[in-house]
């Protein structure tokens, strides 16, 4: 299936891409379109003004995609609140791990030079991230 | 001729009611450290988080039943330009200075209590940080006194 979202990826962006790839939609292709009229007939919007899955009642996009496949994985709902914090900083959840990913994230987009490699670059990331807070939950305290 | 800055600039009207999604906007807008031009039109320096975040708001007021539109213009003098920017300045220089306050009267304590004071204050000043586009003097002066609280505190708990 096709996916679009804004050119210029930062952390919504990427960790929705990397949800969708992971948990949605493994063969997903990405365009990235800069404006919301560019984005092509067939491929589901994501984090575009506009679009279903996208920024709602106050909520990151990433979060509105968890809500609308149903995903009930408690890691990624901890991801969730790391990348609002991230991407809004509204203090509306303690993640202090959020300015962290912000930082980590800018870097990486200070060497990427294409949104492709920024999606390879950061799913890694992301999985690692994924894995620590599944052992936490799993183990009910961050891992050592 | 003087270079004038481009900036991005929300036009927004919500319902007078109910006030709640006004609150929230307000919020919003003020976390963001919006220059308000008129009642309804604020504007940032254009930078493509400033634009982003702005856009988001816009929706936000169109889920509401509002009406909203982003633009991006530039002042016509940089004595125009100028003017945004001390207004700017000069509020964030006055968010500043509460933490430097708050600072020297927790450091001249020295109690205990105020790690937590500390934390507060360190949280403040990011928060501050990142919505001042156009540095104040105070500035390094609220990051002098905060670390100068912590120097305090340190001194306090090897007494």
């Amino acid at each position: 299936m096709r996916w679009a979202t804004r050119a210029g990826l930062h952390v919504d962006r990427t960790a929705c891409a990397w949800l969708i790839r992971r948990f949605i939609d493994a063969e997903a292709e990405f365009v990235f379109a800069h404006d919301a009229d560019e984005v092509p007939a067939e491929a589901t919007p994501f984090d575009i003004r506009g679009a279903e899955l996208s920024h709602r009642s106050g909520g990151c996009s990433f979060e509105t995609i968890l809500a609308r496949y149903e995903l009930d994985d408690p890691a990624l709902h901890r991801i969730a609140r790391i990348v609002h914090e991230a991407d809004l900083a509204d203090e509306r959840f303690d993640a202090p791990e959020a300015r962290g990913l912000d930082v980590i994230l800018r870097g990486l987009s200070l060497i990427a030079d294409s949104d492709e490699q920024m999606l390879a670059l950061s799913a890694p990331i992301y999985d690692r991230l994924y894995e620590y807070r599944r052992r936490a939950t799993m183990l009910g305290r961050e891992p050592g | 001729m003087v270079e004038v800055g481009s900036w991005v600039l929300l036009s927004y009207r919500l319902p007078r009611e109910p006030s709640a999604p006004r609150l929230a906007v307000w919020r919003k807008l003020r976390r963001l450290g919006v220059a308000q031009l008129l009642d309804g039109l604020v504007a940032l320096p254009l930078d493509s988080r400033n634009r982003e975040q702005l856009e988001w708001v816009a929706e936000g007021v169109v889920e509401e039943g509002g009406v909203a539109s982003i633009w991006i213009a530039k002042p016509a003098t940089a004595r125009e330009e100028r003017a945004l920017a001390t207004t700017m300045r000069e509020r964030i220089a006055a968010e500043y200075e509460a933490v430097i306050a708050q600072a020297h009267a927790a450091a001249a304590e020295a109690a205990r209590r105020h790690r937590r004071t500390l934390a507060r204050l360190r949280r403040e000043l990011d928060r501050i940080g990142r919505r001042d586009y156009f540095p104040p003097p105070e500035r390094d002066r609220a990051r002098a006194a905060v670390a100068a609280l912590a120097a305090a505190l340190d001194q306090g708990q090897r007494a």
